[in-house]
Formats: structure tokens, C-alpha cells, sequence
């Protein structure tokens, strides 16, 4: 009887959700798009995704340079967070760059990564159009792909 | 008649300028002869001009109608070598009697019809048309037939519309199979086909602004009708652009100045302003390569001053703040002095941008200090207004400045000394660096054609990249004009365009000039070249990467400075100057 009961709770598996760190270290691999999708699993996993350190991991990986230190870390929480700085900045401009299928050489490639401190820029420029009141800060629509509501 | 067809032909594409320059000349060969016609050659009696007009007008159609499908080249020879073997040749200069024969010859059998003679004699036609318009007596309603332009359903005029009466002008429908009709009873409907509108349309243009030049106000005033009814052909921005040349040179010619400004057109202006920002590359590229040069010369300074003669949103700010806070060593103490025009309605719209600045700054922890200038003009500045006092300053720390100017200096042109006034104004304040961007273009030298040519290039490359631009990645449901960013940047552009065009002295502001003008303002003025470093050409890069229809716009680098343009065509240039070693 210990034997099975011993041999079900062993077949029964790990519950991931009882490691939440393990959970973060996984999480914090996936891409954007993935995050999303997890987020919307169950509400530990929403919780986990909206953490900033998920996607300041996603953004060092993807931005040239890293995402920065820990200076970066606070002026970048200052503007709004890794999270929004991926949502408004990184992700549309990683998939504008993508989708363009650059015609350039092996060295003009090498310098169209996207960089931090144009993504910064463009998000400071995006969080000062906030902090203005503009209801509808437009200066990063040009990153989006618009959308035909016809 | 094929040295008569080719004439008209190598004619054609000089023919606006030439038939502009006649027009001055009034050369009367014998009694009753149009002088105008005669001055080239044709002897046509004034009397007859509204048949004649008549008549070319049914040898166009019947000539363009095997060309309806296409505008590929259809044998020239064969066309040639019909008409040489088969027609009687009368006197081609006694216009009347040969249009008669050709007629006659034509609406027998259909020939095959090359585009190249077509076009040559549409040419010839237009200008002919357009001069002789003013003096024909309106045609009466029932003989001719409309012509119909092909690419535009909607907007169909008759093209001798120059005369206004209503009864002439009618909507017909696209073209049917031509009746085989003898003589010029009833005439077929025809497609022109919006290529060949496209090349008179540039060639009315040239006409009318040659017209312009020499005072000859009722050509010009026949050649702006016909060029919003060629306009209406054509499509995407060939259209826009020439709606606001149109209505540039109506404005001059009707002597109808813009209206003064006021408080909504100065807030208007600020809106355009805001959505030209938004939806295209250039003026974040200036701020982009600006702030990259005025960074590089901070490197190592703690106490810093930026002097932006054109404060507007200040959109340019946050960036080099935010690069400040990164930048390794910590930020330094910012200071911001902000210049702008007085506004109508008594806001302080200067205040408002640097506490929302203010408000930026101290969430990122960067020691920020602003001060906003009202003046009129730049020429009002002095040096001593824009240095700190150096009494309240307790530090001695030694304070890098930069001045900043975005199209900020081209309207100083308008008024003598005052740019030499303005570059003595920023020598005295001794800058670490003075970053200049400008059109790259030359609006202010030469006559009013020239001008007229170097405008036309330069807002056609603008409002292709417009379209190209943002407008690529949406759908074309209505033109294109759904993109509400792009139609405001059009009219922001067309304010432009009507400065240049239709203003003069004082009031033409947008006195743009190339970099190579600046350049040598510059030197002259005790400026050197800061070359802008090869992170500022890639950052510019990257940035027109990431804008939809980006494979358009192209960064280039000019001895030292960086010029964004559209394909082949630079139109915008970022330099960078210190102060000479004396």
C-alpha cells in the first residue's frame, strides 16, 4: 500500500506552481508573444508575467547591448517599466525589423539591431508625451502595424 | 509630315517655355492673324481660332483613340508610312485647311497610333489650347463632345473649361467603340490616359510659372485652371503636390496674401507641427542626430546649458535627458533655455513644456533647470540675455553650452543682416557646439522659375515619401487619405509650398538653402565643422529602419554631416560647428 501510494505521488509529477522561482526562470525565457500567452493561464502566472525582471530578461535578450545595469534598471522604471518599454517599443520594432526583410548586407545587418538607447529615446520621447497629457501619445504609432477597422 | 510631327515633337518638351516667352513678344504678321500662333509659324486667323480649336481637338481624339488601352509604343513607322502615302499635304502653317485634310483622312480608317506622335501633339495642343483659351467665345453647347480624363471617374471636366459657361461643360461616361462618322458631326469619346496628363501637367505648371515671371497674369491665370483640371487626373501625391503649386500660384497671382496670424492659426501651426513629428522620419532624425552630436561634446561636463531656439513641443528633449541620465559618469546639471514666438492668446506655452520637461527630468534623477524666451525673432537675442548671471552662481564649475536650431534659421534670410546678427549672437556665447539642420534645398536664389523647378522636385520626393511612407502599410481605402498624421503633414507642407511660391520679401519665410550654403554661412561667420560620428549615422539607421516603408529613405554622410532624403533626393541635413581656433 506505501509502495503505490509512494509510486502515484511520484507519477502524479512536480506541480510547477509550487515553484514559483522555477516557474520565473522558465518564464523569463520565453518571447514576447509567449509571455502573453502565459499570462493568461491561470493568476499565478499573470502575476509572474507582469513582474518587470521577466522582461528585462526578454529585453537584454533581444536589444544589442544587454538591457543595461542597474542605473538603467531605475531610469527605465522611472519611464514605465520594462514591461511597457517592450509592449510600446522593443516588440513592434523587433517585428517591424523582422518583417522588412533588410535587403542590406551582412554588415549593414550587423548595425540594424535595435539598440537600447534608441529604444530608451523613443520611450522617453513616449513618456514625456504622457506626462503631457496627451490622451493618445502617438509618437511610437509609427512602430505599429495599423490596424484596417473598415 | 513626319519631320512636321517631329518638330512638333522635339518642340514639345520645350514648348510651355517657349509659348510663355512668345507670348510676350507681339509679333503681328498680317491683319487678322492670331499673333501668338503666327510668332511659331502657324497662320491662323483669329476669327477661325474657335474652329481650328475645334478641330484639333477631334484630331486628338480620333488620333488617341487606338491608343486607349495602352501607352506602350505602338509602330511609329506604320503610322507615319500610312499617313505619308495615302494624304494630301497641304500647307501644314495654314492650320485650318490641313486640320480639314487630316480629318477627313482620319475618320476613314482607324490607324494604329503611336504614343510618341500622340503626346507631341497633345503638347502642342495644350499650350496652343491653353494660350488661344482666353480669346475663344464660349463654344456653343450642342457641337462639342466631352473629353473624358481616363483615371478618374468622377472628376470630369471639359478641358476648354477656361471659358466658364455652364452649358459646355458636361459629364459624359468613359469611352465606347468610336461611330465611324464622317466629317465632324459626332465625335467618339476618348481615354487619355493619365501618364500623358502627368507630363502636361508638369509642363502647365512650368508654363504658368513662366507666365508668372513675365507678369503675364491672364496666361497664367488660363494655365491654373488647367492645371487643377489636369490634377484631377492623376492620382496619389502627383495630385497633392499639384493642388498646393495650384493654389500657391493662384494666391500670387490674385495677389491674395495668407491670412495675418492669429491665435488659431498659431495653435494650428503647432498641430501640423506635432503630426508632421508623427508620421515621418525627418524631424525625429534631426532631433535624433542633434542630440547624438550634442552628447558627444557634453562628454566630461558637469554642468551643462542647451539653448534651443525653437522650443515648440520640445519633443527633442527627453531623449538627450534620458541619455544624460545614462550616460556612464552620471548625469550633469541640465540647463534648458527655450525660445519661441510670442503667442496670441496669452499661454505660456514655453512654461508649460519645460515643467512637463521638469517633471520628466526629476523622475530620472537629472538636476534640470529651465528658462523660457519669448522673442519675436531670433535677431532680437542678445548674448548677455542667454548667459546665466554669473552672480547667483555660486559654482565655478565651467558650463559646456550647446545651441540648437531645427529649420530654425532659414527664416532669418528674409530680412538683411539679421543671420549675421544671430551667428555673431552665438559666437559671443562661445558653444561647445552648434547643431544645425535644414531643407537641403535651394528656395532662395535665383529667379522665380528657378525657384518655382527646385520647390516643384523638392515637395514632389516629400509627398512621395509620404505616401510611401507611412501611408504604405495601410490599406488604400480612400486614396490613401485615411491616414489622418499624413493629410496634416500634407498640409504642413503645403503652407510651406505657398510661401515659397506665392510670397515675396518680408513675408517669404521659408528661405531654405543647401548645406553647402550653410556651410560656407558658417565659415564665414568663424564656425568649423564637427564631423558627426559614425554612432549618430548608425543610430539614424536604425531609426529609419524601423519606419514602414523605410527602404525608401536613405542616411547619408557629407563631409562630416548627415543628410536623410528620399531615394536619390536628400532633403534634409543635420551639421554640426564650433567655434573657430582664432
Amino acid at each position: 500500500m506505501d509502495d503505490e501510494e509512494e509510486r502515484e505521488r511520484s507519477l502524479r509529477g512536480f506541480n510547477i506552481n509550487d515553484n514559483v522561482d522555477l516557474l520565473v526562470e522558465i518564464l523569463s525565457r520565453l518571447d514576447g508573444r509567449s509571455l502573453g500567452v502565459a499570462a493568461c493561464v491561470c493568476r499565478l502566472w499573470t502575476t509572474v508575467c507582469r513582474r518587470d525582471t521577466v522582461w528585462e530578461a526578454l529585453c537584454d535578450r533581444h536589444v544589442a547591448g544587454g538591457a543595461g545595469g542597474p542605473g538603467t534598471r531605475s531610469v527605465v522604471a522611472a519611464l514605465g517599466g520594462y514591461r511597457r518599454l517592450y509592449r510600446l517599443c522593443v516588440g513592434p520594432a523587433l517585428d517591424r525589423l523582422g518583417r522588412s526583410g533588410w535587403t542590406g548586407t551582412e554588415a549593414d545587418r550587423a548595425h540594424v539591431s535595435l539598440s537600447l538607447s534608441l529604444s530608451l529615446s523613443l520611450f522617453s520621447i513616449d513618456c514625456y508625451e504622457r506626462l503631457g497629457g496627451r490622451e493618445r501619445p502617438a509618437s511610437l504609432l509609427f512602430l505599429c502595424k495599423p490596424v484596417n477597422v473598415s | 509630315m513626319k519631320r512636321e510631327h517631329q518638330d512638333s515633337g522635339c518642340g514639345g518638351s520645350g514648348f510651355p517655355t517657349k509659348t510663355a516667352a512668345e507670348m510676350g513678344k507681339m509679333v503681328e504678321e498680317e491683319e487678322g492673324v492670331d499673333e501668338l500662333l503666327a510668332a511659331l509659324g502657324y497662320k491662323v486667323r483669329s476669327s477661325d481660332m474657335a474652329d481650328v480649336a475645334q478641330k484639333l481637338e477631334q484630331l486628338e481624339m480620333a488620333m488617341a483613340m487606338g491608343n486607349s488601352t495602352s501607352n506602350t509604343a505602338v509602330d511609329d513607322a506604320t503610322f507615319i508610312s500610312h499617313l505619308a502615302s495615302d494624304t494630301v499635304h497641304y500647307n501644314p502653317s495654314d492650320l485650318n485647311t490641313w486640320l480639314e485634310s487630316m480629318l477627313s483622312e482620319l475618320n476613314g480608317p482607324p490607324p494604329p497610333l503611336p504614343s510618341s506622335t500622340t503626346s507631341a501633339n497633345n503638347r502642342f495642343d495644350s499650350s496652343a489650347i491653353t494660350t488661344a483659351g482666353y480669346d475663344l467665345k464660349p463654344i456653343p453647347a450642342p457641337s462639342p463632345s466631352p473629353i473624358v480624363y481616363g483615371s478618374d471617374p468622377p472628376n470630369k471636366r471639359m478641358r476648354t473649361s477656361s471659358s466658364s459657361s455652364s452649358s459646355t461643360s458636361r459629364v459624359a461616361e468613359t469611352a465606347g467603340p468610336p461611330p465611324a462618322a464622317p466629317g465632324a458631326a459626332s465625335m467618339p469619346v476618348v481615354v487619355v490616359d493619365s501618364q500623358e496628363a502627368g507630363i502636361r501637367l508638369v509642363h502647365a505648371l512650368m508654363a504658368c510659372a513662366e507666365a508668372v515671371q513675365q507678369e503675364n497674369l491672364k496666361a497664367a491665370d488660363a494655365l491654373v485652371k488647367q492645371i487643377s483640371v489636369l490634377a484631377a487626373s492623376q492620382g496619389g501625391a502627383m495630385r497633392k503636390v499639384a493642388g498646393y503649386f495650384a493654389e500657391a500660384l493662384a494666391r500670387r497671382i490674385y495677389r491674395v496674401s495668407p491670412a495675418p496670424h492669429s491665435a488659431v492659426d498659431s495653435a494650428f501651426a503647432d498641430l501640423l507641427h506635432l503630426h508632421f513629428y508623427e508620421s515621418c522620419p525627418y524631424l525625429k532624425f534631426a532631433h535624433f542626430t542633434a542630440n547624438q552630436a550634442i552628447l558627444e561634446a557634453f562628454a566630461g561636463h558637469r554642468r551643462v546649458h542647451v539653448i534651443d531656439f525653437g522650443m515648440k513641443q520640445g519633443m527633442q528633449w527627453p531623449a538627450l535627458l534620458q541619455a544624460l541620465a545614462l550616460r556612464p559618469g552620471g548625469p550633469p546639471s541640465f540647463h534648458l533655455t527655450g525660445i519661441g514666438p510670442p503667442q496670441p492668446d496669452n499661454t505660456d506655452a514655453l512654461q508649460q513644456v519645460g515643467w512637463n520637461l521638469a517633471q520628466l527630468a526629476d523622475s530620472i534623477h537629472v538636476d534640470f533647470h529651465y528658462r523660457g524666451f519669448v522673442a519675436a525673432s531670433l535677431a532680437d537675442l542678445d548674448p548677455s540675455m542667454l548667459l546665466p548671471s554669473g552672480s547667483g552662481d555660486a559654482s565655478d564649475e565651467p558650463e559646456a553650452v550647446a545651441v540648437n536650431s531645427v529649420f530654425e534659421l532659414h527664416p532669418l534670410l528674409s530680412r538683411p543682416a539679421a543671420i549675421e546678427k544671430v551667428l555673431s549672437t552665438i559666437r559671443a556665447l562661445r558653444p561647445k557646439i552648434v547643431t544645425l539642420v535644414e531643407q537641403e534645398a535651394n528656395h532662395n536664389s535665383g529667379s522665380f522659375v528657378e525657384r518655382f523647378t527646385e520647390a516643384l522636385h523638392y515637395y514632389s520626393t516629400m509627398f512621395d515619401s509620404l505616401e510611401g511612407g507611412a501611408g504604405s502599410s495601410i490599406p488604400d481605402s480612400v486614396n490613401g487619405e485615411s491616414n489622418p498624421d499624413q493629410v496634416m503633414s500634407e498640409v504642413y507642407l503645403g503652407r510651406q509650398i505657398c510661401n515659397v511660391v506665392a510670397c515675396d520679401g518680408p513675408d517669404r519665410t521659408e528661405r531654405h538653402e543647401t548645406l553647402v550654403q550653410w556651410r560656407g554661412r558658417m565659415n564665414r561667420a568663424g564656425f568649423e565643422p564637427v564631423h558627426l560620428g559614425s554612432n549618430a549615422f548608425k543610430q539614424a539607421s536604425m531609426l529609419l529602419a524601423l519606419f514602414a516603408g523605410g527602404d525608401g529613405y536613405r542616411v547619408e554622410e557629407k563631409e562630416g554631416c548627415l543628410t536623410l532624403g528620399w531615394h536619390t533626393r536628400a532633403l534634409i541635413a543635420t551639421s554640426a560647428w564650433r567655434v573657430a581656433a582664432a
